[in-house]
C-alpha cells in the first residue's frame, strides 16, 4: 500500500540551531501515529512543516505520491491536512455552530443560525458531541469540549491527515478518553492522524506505529506492539549526556529539615501533599506540564491563592499569603515566566538585581547607590553577567542571560530556599550549564533548593531527590540511586499501569 | 562570557543621556527655537516680566503634574479627578479661612481632606479597579460635596489674611509660588531618584507582576501615589485660593488656562513631558519641563493676540507630537520583547 504522507530526509534550521537534521516520517491511510520525543527532538517543527506553517525545509514531501512543497498553511488545508494547535483558536463567544464554520468553506452567502446548526449536526456527531445543540455559546463548553469542537471544525474541511499536537497537555481524565475515543473512531472511518503527545499511556493505547524522534534524527517507525514503556523512553533519550550537570554526591538521609510542607493543597491538586526540604539539597519536583509541581513551588511562595497548607519554617508556623510574606521569611521563588513576573524588562539590569533588596541598600528609605552597586556587581558576577552591561535594559538580553539575572536578583535576600521553576526554559546550552552550576553551588552553602521541570534530563540528572507528580497527584519519591529517566518517566506518566503493560519487561 | 570585573560607574553627563533620552532634547531645542521666534516676533516676550509671568503660569499646572507623575509612573494611569479634588480643597481652605482658623489651621485641615480623598482612590484602585473608572466616580463624589458645602457660591475672605505671602508675595522678586514650584519639583526629583519608595514606583510601573513577586505590592503603592497627587492639587488650590481670596467650585473648570478644563491641562503636561502611559518610565522633572514648556507656548501665543481656541489646538498638537516622538524613540532603543 502506498503511505498517504510521506517525508524523506528533512532538515530545518534555524539560525546556528539544526532543529532537524535529515528526519522521515510516513503515514498510511487510516493509520494513526504516536509522535515522541523529548522538548525540542524537533516535533514541532515535524509538525510545521507537514502543516505548511514551515516552508523553509530541505527535502522530499510527498502526499499521496506526488511531490509537494506548501508555501502557506492554506495551501496544505486545501490538499487535506488539517492541524489542530495545543492552543484554542475558538471565539468563545460565537456559537459552536458559528465556530465550525468560521472559516466559511461551503457556506451559503446567507445562512441563517438554524441552517448554519442543522449543517454542524454531522461533524458534532463524528467527534462524539451529538448530544449538544450546535446553537449554544462555546464558554458554556468544557476545555475538553472546546477541544473536540476545533477538530470537529477541521473535519468540515474534509481532512485526509489529521494533526494533534498535544491535545490531552490541559485535560482531565474523563475528556481525554473523549479524544481518544474520537481518535478511534476517525481512524476506523479511514482517516490518517498523527497524534502528538507527553503521555506514554495514550500513545501506547491508540497508536498503530510510534515515531520517535531524538536530536532532529527519526528512528525507524516500530509497531506500538513491539514497544514498552522503557524501551520507548530508551529511544527517546538514547544520546549520552555530556558533563552538564554538576556531580552529584548520595548524601546521607537524616539530618533536620530546613522547611516541613504540612498538608498543602494548592489549586488543581486532587490532595494535600507533604514534603521535608533539607539544607544542602537540590530538590526536584518532576511531573509533566500540567501535573501541577509548579502550582507546588507558587503556593510554598505565596504567589497564588491556596486552599490550605502549613509550613514550618525556621520555628514558625505559617503559609504566606503574598511574596512579600515569603521574601521576608527567606524564600525565593522564580516562576517559569520570566517575563511576565520574574524581569522588569524595561529597567536597567542593576535595577532588576536590586529590586528584592530595596531595604537592605538603604537607610530610612535613602538608597546608597553605592551600596547598591557594589551588591549587584557581586551577584551579577557570581552569575556570570557582565557587570558592564549592569546599565543596559535587561529586555536586551538573551534569553539565558535573562534568566540568570532572574535568578541573581534573589541571591540579595540571602535565601534559604530558592523555589525554581523550570530553571532553563528557553535558555541555551551554555547558560544552562552554569545555572545548573550555580544551583549546585548554592545548595552547597547550605541553602535549599527546589527545582520543578519538564525537562527529563534536567530532572533526572540535577536533583539529588526526586518527588514525583501526576496530574495533581503526588506520585512517590525517587532517591539518587534509583534515579533514572525511565524510572522518573513511568512515574510522572503512567504511575497506576493504565497502560496494562509490564514494567520491566524487555524488548 | 565571564568578564573581568570593571566597576562602571558613569557619570553625571552619561547618566542624563541614559535617563533624558533623545526625546528631552528634541523639547528643549524646540523649548529654545519657540523661545527664538517668540523674542523675534513677540516685542513683549523676552522682558523679565514676561518670563516671571510663563513659570508662574507653569507652577500651578506643574505642581499638580507632578503629583499626578507618581501615579502615572506607577503605571496606575491618571487620576481624573485633579480639579475635583482641588475645587473640594479650594473650598474647604476658603471656608476655614472665612471662619477665622489661620492659614496653619486651616492648611492643615485642607490637607488632611486631600489625603483622605487620595487615600480612598487609592485604596479602590489598589484593591482592582480600574483608576479611570474609580476616579472618574470619585470626581463627581468631591465635586458634588464642595458645590453642596458651598451652595455652589463664592466664598471669600478678606485681607489682610495669613496667606497672602503664598498668594501674592514674592521673594528675590520671584513670586513665592513660583518658589514652591521649583522646591517641589526638586523634591518629587530627588524622591523618584534617591530614596527605595521612588525605585518602587519606578519597578511597579515597568511590570506590576514582577513587582509583586519580589515584594512591592502595588496596594500600597497606589494608597501612596493617589495621596501625592491629591495633596499636590490642594496645595495649588490653597495658593490660588490665598491669591484671589476667594474660593467657588467652579475655579478649575472652567476661564482656567488654556482649554478651560484643569484636569486635561495636567494630563497633557504629563503626556507632553514623554513620561510612559503604562509607567515604569519617565521622571517628574519631565512633567516640570513640560509644564514650562506648554506655558510658554501659550504665552507666546497670548501675546500674539491669540483667543482660546487656537491655544487649545496648539496643546493638543503638543500632546500628538510629544507621543509620536516617545513612541520612535523608545522603538529605537528597546530589544523586541
Amino acid at each position: 500500500m502506498q503511505p498517504l504522507l510521506k517525508l524523506t530526509n528533512i532538515k530545518r534550521s534555524y539560525g546556528a540551531i539544526q532543529a532537524l537534521k535529515g528526519a522521515n516520517f510516513e503515514i498510511m491511510p487510516g493509520e494513526v501515529i504516536g509522535l515522541v520525543g523529548e522538548n525540542g527532538a524537533g516535533k514541532s517543527t515535524m509538525v510545521k512543516i507537514i502543516s505548511g506553517f514551515d516552508s523553509g525545509f530541505t527535502g522530499e514531501y510527498e502526499l499521496n505520491g506526488e511531490a509537494l512543497h506548501f508555501s502557506s498553511p492554506i495551501q496544505a488545508e486545501r490538499a487535506g491536512i488539517a492541524v489542530a494547535q495545543q492552543e484554542l483558536s475558538l471565539i468563545k463567544t460565537m456559537s459552536v455552530a458559528e465556530n465550525i464554520f468560521l472559516a466559511g468553506d461551503k457556506v451559503p452567502t446567507f445562512a441563517t443560525k438554524r441552517s448554519l446548526s442543522k449543517m454542524a449536526k454531522p461533524f458534532l456527531e463524528e467527534v462524539g458531541l451529538g448530544h449538544i445543540d450546535p446553537s449554544i455559546s462555546t464558554d458554556r463548553l468544557s476545555v475538553g469540549e472546546q477541544h473536540l469542537i476545533e477538530v470537529a471544525r477541521l473535519l468540515a474541511h474534509d481532512p485526509q491527515l489529521l494533526i494533534l499536537d498535544e491535545p490531552t497537555a490541559a485535560l482531565g481524565e474523563s475528556d481525554s478518553i473523549r479524544i481518544l475515543d474520537m481518535v478511534n473512531r476517525l481512524a476506523k472511518r479511514g482517516k490518517s492522524i498523527v497524534y502528538v503527545s507527553h503521555r506514554m499511556d495514550e500513545i501506547f493505547k491508540i497508536s498503530n506505529r510510534i515515531i520517535v524522534l531524538r536530536d532532529g534524527e527519526s528512528q525507524e517507525p516500530r509497531q506500538a506492539a513491539d514497544l514498552d514503556v522503557n524501551s520507548l523512553v530508551e529511544l527517546m533519550l538514547g544520546r549520552e549526556l555530556n558533563n552538564m550537570f554538576p556531580a552529584r554526591v548520595a548524601k546521607q538521609p537524616g539530618g533536620v529539615p530546613m522547611m516541613k510542607v504540612q498538608d498543602l493543597w494548592p489549586d488543581r491538586f486532587l490532595e494535600r501533599i507533604s514534603f521535608d526540604i533539607y539544607p544542602g539539597e537540590i530538590l526536584g519536583l518532576a511531573g509533566q506540564l500540567g501535573s501541577g509541581t509548579g502550582d507546588i513551588l507558587a503556593a510554598i511562595a505565596g504567589a497564588t491563592q491556596t486552599r490550605d497548607g502549613n509550613l514550618v519554617f525556621k520555628g514558625r508556623n505559617f503559609l504566606p499569603k503574598t511574596p512579600k510574606e515569603a521574601i521576608d521569611a527567606g524564600i525565593a521563588y522564580c516562576s517559569d515566566d520570566r517575563k511576565h513576573d520574574g524581569l522588569f524588562l524595561g529597567r536597567p539590569i542593576s535595577d532588576n538585581l536590586s529590586s528584592a533588596a530595596l531595604k537592605r541598600i538603604s537607610t530610612w528609605g535613602v538608597r546608597s547607590d553605592r551600596s547598591e552597586l557594589e551588591m549587584v556587581t557581586e551577584n551579577a558576577v557570581k552569575f556570570t553577567v557582565d557587570p558592564a552591561r549592569l546599565p543596559q535594559e535587561a529586555g536586551v538580553l538573551s534569553g539565558g542571560n535573562q534568566q540568570k539575572v532572574a535568578l541573581a536578583k534573589w541571591l540579595a535576600i540571602n535565601p534559604d530556599i530558592i523555589l525554581v521553576n523550570e530553571p532553563t526554559r528557553g535558555v541555551d546550552v551554555g547558560a544552562r550549564a552554569e545555572i545548573y552550576q550555580k544551583l549546585r553551588e548554592l545548595a552547597d552553602e547550605g541553602a535549599a533548593i527546589v527545582v520543578a521541570s519538564t525537562d527529563i534530563q534536567e530532572i533526572t540528572n540535577l536533583p539529588d531527590r526526586v518527588i514525583t507528580i501526576y496530574r495533581g497527584i503526588q506520585v512517590g519519591e525517587i532517591a539518587l540511586e534509583d534515579m533514572t529517566a525511565a524510572a522518573i518517566l513511568k512515574e510522572i506518566t503512567d504511575p497506576f499501569d493504565e497502560t496494562g503493560l509490564q514494567e520491566g519487561q524487555t524488548v | 562570557m565571564t568578564s573581568a570585573t570593571t566597576t562602571n560607574n558613569p557619570n553625571f553627563v552619561q547618566r542624563l543621556a541614559r535617563d533624558h533620552s533623545p526625546l528631552v532634547i528634541a523639547l528643549v531645542l524646540i523649548f529654545m527655537a519657540v523661545c527664538i521666534i517668540g523674542a523675534a516676533t513677540a516685542p513683549n516676550f523676552l522682558t523679565l516680566f514676561n518670563f516671571k509671568t510663563i513659570i508662574r503660569d507653569a507652577a500651578i499646572v506643574g505642581i499638580m503634574a507632578i503629583g499626578l507623575t507618581f501615579v502615572t509612573l506607577s503605571g496606575n494611569f491618571f487620576l481624573l479627578s485633579m480639579k475635583e479634588t482641588a475645587a473640594l480643597a479650594i473650598i474647604a481652605f476658603a471656608t476655614c479661612m472665612a471662619a477665622g482658623l489661620g492659614f496653619p489651621m486651616s492648611f492643615l485641615i485642607t490637607m488632611a481632606i486631600a489625603t483622605v480623598a487620595g487615600a480612598v482612590q487609592g485604596l479602590l484602585i489598589g484593591l482592582g479597579g480600574n483608576p479611570i473608572v474609580v476616579t472618574l466616580g470619585a470626581a463627581g463624589l468631591f465635586f458634588g460635596i464642595g458645590s453642596w458645602w458651598s451652595d455652589n457660591l463664592v466664598v471669600s475672605f478678606r485681607r489682610p489674611h495669613g496667606a497672602e505671602w503664598l498668594g501674592t508675595g514674592s521673594t528675590f522678586g520671584l513670586p513665592n509660588i513660583t518658589i514652591a514650584f521649583v522646591i517641589i519639583a526638586i523634591v518629587a526629583e530627588l524622591v523618584l531618584r534617591k530614596t527605595s519608595f521612588g525605585r518602587q514606583v519606578y519597578l511597579i510601573g515597568a511590570n506590576r507582576a514582577a513587582g509583586r513577586a519580589t515584594g512591592h505590592e502595588n496596594f500600597a503603592m497606589a494608597i501612596k501615589v493617589c495621596i501625592i497627587a491629591s495633596v499636590c492639587s490642594a496645595f495649588v488650590a490653597v495658593a490660588f485660593s490665598a491669591q484671589v481670596s476667594s474660593a467657588h467650585v467652579n475655579y478649575f473648570s472652567s476661564e482656567f488656562g488654556s482649554s478651560g478644563d484643569m484636569t486635561i491641562m495636567v494630563i497633557a503636561t504629563v503626556m507632553v513631558g514623554g513620561n510612559s502611559i503604562m509607567g515604569g518610565y519617565g521622571s517628574t522633572l519631565r512633567s516640570s519641563l513640560g509644564a514650562v514648556f506648554i506655558s510658554t507656548v501659550d504665552n507666546m501665543m497670548v501675546l500674539h493676540g491669540f483667543n482660546s481656541g487656537p491655544r487649545v489646538l496648539a496643546v493638543g498638537l503638543m500632546i500628538v507630537f510629544s507621543i509620536m516622538v516617545f513612541a520612535l524613540v523608545r522603538r529605537g532603543s528597546r530589544a523586541e520583547e
